[in-house]
């Protein structure tokens, strides 16, 4: 045991004596591990974030689809679903997009009886009257207008229509509330334009999740014109554009981990003649090959190691204390609003052990090989060159 | 007196909760995590949507995975059936508990259980006859008409 903590001694203080070198490969190695841990973190967040909203997203959503566009669904559909096996209940939701052009913004308007499970009032209520709304609390901070002020929207009709706030609600995730606006589901059709007895889909809840596909199948079948979405349809979509996402920007970033990779091999293969000569010294005043190697494996891990600490520390910063400033305008982009995204933090451990193992081992393995073969040759030659 | 009464009765109750203990005319209580099907040992709680009881006119609660292993523990053990003890399955349709006796069972659709081939529950021949046209499906029978050679063809 003292025999390693001495060569442990020894492996740190070759690395002071090299200050340069050994600094320099913290400091690269430590940003691609933050590059790339950065990337897999913040979409992972983001994924998880998704998978949050999905939870209280119904097990169906019917639209209407007339040319291939979204178009408003009639009321009566539901009366028909309603009836089927399997199907416990059918809800019209009421929603649409609105565009603030005081702060720049595209607000979702929703009636407030539908899909709201999940939502926690910070203060005041949900609106009852048509000129009432709730706010979410990212949309009550970009406004300043908490509950008692007024909010002005601009209706299908293009009118300016004030609301009187009476609550600000927030959710377990803030992409969910954080561009929210709701009012009375009759409020809701009427300023979004939506004809008389139509709804902007439906929500059917389904018991078993056996049925879904069923289910779906018949209201296909008694309505062709509606377009039934699975909620697990709906996850794989937000799986595929994540992982999509994060692709296209490790992919961006591939040319850091290349450099990286280069750079590394360079520095930790390439025994510099100082380097040689000194395993030449160690052997001649009578250290075993094991030593040396054991001295190298050392000076590989104290790097590697530190590096890696380093750039999941500078990653976890950077996605869950600052938001991922310099990767998020890459990876969202359907909406300009999201004031702040602040993902929840999550951290796989699977993940972690992913990127340590991808870059300790490889990095260990190079630095030992050359000093293996300087370590077996001649003390003699090795020190004459 | 009547304290001491009171006192009883609450610990009766609380060692109920921790006992899987009903009393045989409610519905089940509903699984817990560790809790295993009696007749093949797997875990029951992943899989709400095909839960049977067996609740024991002592109260004793015996979970299963499914019906099918619901009707097999009946059949090998008639004793625990007997007496005023209750049988419940699941709905396939709402998902909510049913007394296995009111219940029609089709059997040879293509929705497979926890443990493979199931007798299907539901509600009504009507229901049975929706669920035949969309799932295939031989017979439905009712609880009665479930015998060995029906549990032996599922294999």
């Amino acid at each position: 045991m003292r025999r390693h903590l001495k060569l442990l001694d020894f492996a740190l203080a070759s690395l002071r004596r090299r200050p340069l070198k050994s600094w320099g490969l913290v400091v690269v190695y430590a940003f691609t591990v933050a590059v790339v841990a950065s990337v897999l973190l913040l979409t992972r967040a983001i994924r998880e974030e998704a998978a949050q909203i999905l939870v209280a997203a119904p097990e169906l959503t019917v639209q209407r689809v007339v040319g291939g566009r979204h178009e408003p669904i009639p009321l009566s559909y539901g009366d028909a679903i309603r009836g089927l096996p399997g199907v416990m209940g059918v809800e019209a939701r009421f929603w649409g997009y609105t565009y603030d052009a005081v702060t720049d913004s595209t607000i979702t308007v929703m009636g407030a009886s539908e899909g709201l499970q999940g939502l926690e009032m910070i203060e005041g209520r949900l609106p009852t009257t048509a000129t009432e709304c709730a706010v979410g609390a990212g949309v009550a901070e970009m406004w300043g207008a908490g509950t008692g002020g007024e909010v002005i929207l601009v209706d299908a009709e293009s009118t300016g229509v004030p609301y009187e706030v009476v609550g600000v609600f927030r959710a377990p995730s803030e992409m969910l509330t954080n561009d929210l606006v709701t009012m009375t589901s009759v409020e809701a059709a009427v300023f979004l334009g939506l004809p008389d007895g139509t709804a902007t889909d439906l929500a059917v809840r389904i018991a078993n999740p056996n049925e879904v596909d069923t289910v779906a199948a018949k209201i296909k079948r008694a309505h062709p014109d509606s377009r039934p979405i699975t909620r697990s349809e709906v996850l794989r979509t937000y799986d595929a554009v994540f992982h999509w996402r994060s692709g296209m920007m490790l992919a961006v970033f591939s040319g850091a981990l290349v450099a990286f990779a280069i750079l590394a091999w360079d520095k930790a293969t390439g025994l510099s003649a100082e380097e040689r000569r000194e395993i030449g010294i160690l052997k001649a005043i009578g250290w075993d090959t094991a030593d040396v190697l054991e001295l190298k494996v050392w000076e590989g891990l104290t790097i590697s190691l530190t590096s890696l600490m380093l750039g999941l520390i500078a990653a976890m910063v950077h996605v869950f204390v600052l938001g991922a400033p310099l990767l998020v305008p890459v990876l969202r982009g359907w909406s300009v609003l999201f004031p702040e995204l602040r993902p929840a933090p999550f951290v796989d451990p699977y993940m972690l052990f992913a990127i340590a193992f991808l870059t300790v081992v490889p990095y260990v393995a190079a630095t030992v090989a050359p000093s293996w073969k300087a370590a077996i040759t001649d003390p003699d030659e090795v020190v004459r060159g | 007196m009547i304290s001491g009464h009171r006192r009883l009765r609450a610990v009766a109750l609380v060692c109920s909760l921790f006992a899987g203990v009903a009393s045989a005319g409610e519905e089940p209580p509903p699984p817990g995590p560790k809790d295993r099907c009696a007749l093949c040992g797997m875990f029951v709680a992943p899989y709400p949507a095909w839960l049977a009881a067996l609740v024991e006119a002592d109260g004793t609660v015996r979970y299963f995975d499914g019906p099918k292993d619901l009707f097999r523990y009946a059949l090998r053990h008639p004793e625990a059936t007997a007496n005023g003890a209750a049988l419940w399955v699941t709905d396939y349709y709402t998902t909510h508990p049913m007394r296995a006796r009111e219940a029609f069972y089709v059997t040879g659709s293509d929705v497979l259980g926890p443990m493979g081939a199931e007798l299907v529950p539901v509600a009504s021949l009507e229901l049975a006859a929706t669920f035949r046209a969309d799932h295939g499906g031989e017979r439905a029978l009712a609880y009665d008409d479930v015998d060995s050679g029906v549990l032996e063809a599922l294999e």
